[in-house]
């Protein structure tokens, strides 16, 4: 299968601080990978980079066969414009930790207007389509609700939702469950496992290692802007070669 | 002078004060927007500009900035200007100073959105324009709304500084009235008015602000 994202030697600085100082990792159709890793080691400062939300500062980042970013020989990063950006930005979609829905667009708006005004498709279609997400999300009878008046994991699902309508081939989540209690996080995470059985290709940020360790077909843990380890999830979880990933392993487990 | 004649007169008046107010709000509210996007602009100058500008507006009297515009054009360029001058000065002022004060009450509102509602917008491929039109002003909007409906109620108010320019809205025709009939009678009448306006404004924006209030 070939690569839908491939990032490589992505650097990332904020003024003095470097976030990211060597990473690269890419994600193969129909895969999911975890990011693991301390917080403030960069895990969500790569999916960002990934998403276009932040600019790196060298490396470079692919989507399928185009080039999203690229590090010239003398050393600036060039990002593509225009209409291949354009086409790019189709590749991805982002679920976020605090959902950022659109307060006042109703549930099935937040679903619809992006893929009707954005993507101007046909409306018979896209309305076809977000019953049918609505429906796979649980949330049949909140079409016509508005954000505030839905739980916190409703609200994440529609997030998915929104993100699913715009039929994106990578789908990333930062943190996607940080901002929910423990019973919420379980719906959210039942939906993201449900897409994973589907093979909806994914890159998933998160402290809930059991969760990685059944959804992901790869693992990577970040700590320091580097890849301290990676493999598959029951290596890096179950039996970890680096002295790194056992300590914070076992402070979690604390 | 009977009661009837003077409410009369000073209906007229009352009449040319709505103008004031409507014709500001209209042209206030949209320059206030453009204004706003100077003052947020990444461009330094035009920022320096715009805030030279808001910083003259809300440092100086209106009625002061009224004399400006009204004897300025004769006396700074010796332009002789048309009978009916008074009141494109009276509006000219008044539309160059609320905007300062709405491009200042947008900035507020739109300093206040979350980046999040950018991020999902940008992630979900809306343009610059589309973004700020369909997800950020509509929020703006909601926000500001207490705001400005204050800005409006001074305006009301303030329609009566049209009277440094002996521009014949209410207050200056009650004035007139008083001085000439030696009564207090004018300027009970001319408050009553002014207080039934605003009373009906407020009632307006309490509407409007109910009517947004189906999301939070």
């Amino acid at each position: 299968m070939s690569n839908i994202l491939t990032m490589n030697n992505i650097q990332k600085s904020f003024g003095e601080l470097e976030v990211i100082k060597d990473i690269s990792v890419s994600i193969k159709q129909g895969d999911v990978l975890s990011i693991i890793g301390p917080s403030g080691g960069g895990k969500s400062t790569l999916l960002r980079c990934a998403a276009m939300l932040e600019t790196i500062n060298g490396g470079s980042i692919l989507y399928g066969d185009k080039k999203a970013a690229w590090t010239e020989d003398n050393g600036k990063v060039v990002y593509a414009k225009g209409k291949d950006m354009k086409e790019i930005k189709n590749y991805f979609g982002l679920v976020f930790q605090n959902f950022n829905l659109f307060p006042h667009f109703s549930v099935l708006k937040n679903i619809t207007d992006a893929p009707l005004r954005v993507q101007k498709r046909n409306k018979d279609e896209v309305m076809a389509e977000a019953e049918v997400l609505l429906d796979k999300m649980g949330l049949k009878e909140k079409a016509d609700s508005y954000p505030y008046q839905l739980s916190g994991g409703q609200q994440q699902r529609v997030a998915i939702a929104r993100a699913l309508a715009l039929k994106p081939q990578i789908l990333f989540f930062d943190e996607p469950t940080s901002a929910l209690d423990p019973e919420l996080t379980a719906e959210v995470l039942r939906v993201i496992r449900q897409l994973a059985e589907e093979n909806m290709t994914m890159a998933i940020v998160t402290h809930e290692m059991n969760f990685a360790r059944l959804v992901s077909d790869h693992l990577i843990f970040i700590d320091g802007g580097v890849i301290v380890e990676q493999g598959s999830p029951d290596q890096v979880l179950g039996n970890p070669k680096m002295e790194r990933t056992r300590a914070f392993l076992n402070k979690l487990e604390q | 002078m009977e009661l009837q004649t003077m409410v009369t007169m000073l209906a007229e008046g009352f009449v040319k004060s709505v103008a004031i107010f409507a014709l500001t709000l209209i042209g206030s509210l949209p320059l206030g927007l453009l204004v706003t996007f100077g003052r947020m602009s990444k461009f330094k100058p035009l920022q320096w500009i715009v805030k030279l500008y808001i910083s003259i507006m809300r440092g100086t009297p209106l009625m002061l900035q009224l004399m400006v515009v009204f004897f300025g054009p004769y006396y700074l360029f010796r332009i002789q200007v048309g009978s009916n001058y008074r009141f494109i000065a009276v509006i000219i002022g008044f539309v160059l100073n609320y905007a300062a004060y709405f491009a200042e009450i947008y900035r507020g509102g739109i300093e206040s959105m979350s980046v999040g509602q950018y991020e999902a917008a940008e992630i979900m491929g809306y343009s610059k324009l589309h973004t700020f039109v369909r997800i950020i002003l509509p929020q703006v909007i909601k926000r500001i709304l207490p705001s400005i409906t204050n800005e409006m109620i001074t305006l009301v108010k303030d329609t009566s500084l049209a009277f440094a320019i002996s521009y014949a809205e209410m207050f200056t025709l009650a004035q007139k009235i008083a001085s000439s009939q030696s009564t207090l009678m004018p300027f009970v009448i001319a408050g009553v008015f002014y207080f039934v306006f605003n009373y009906v404004v407020a009632f307006i924006m309490e509407r409007v602000e109910k009517k947004m209030s189906y999301y939070r």
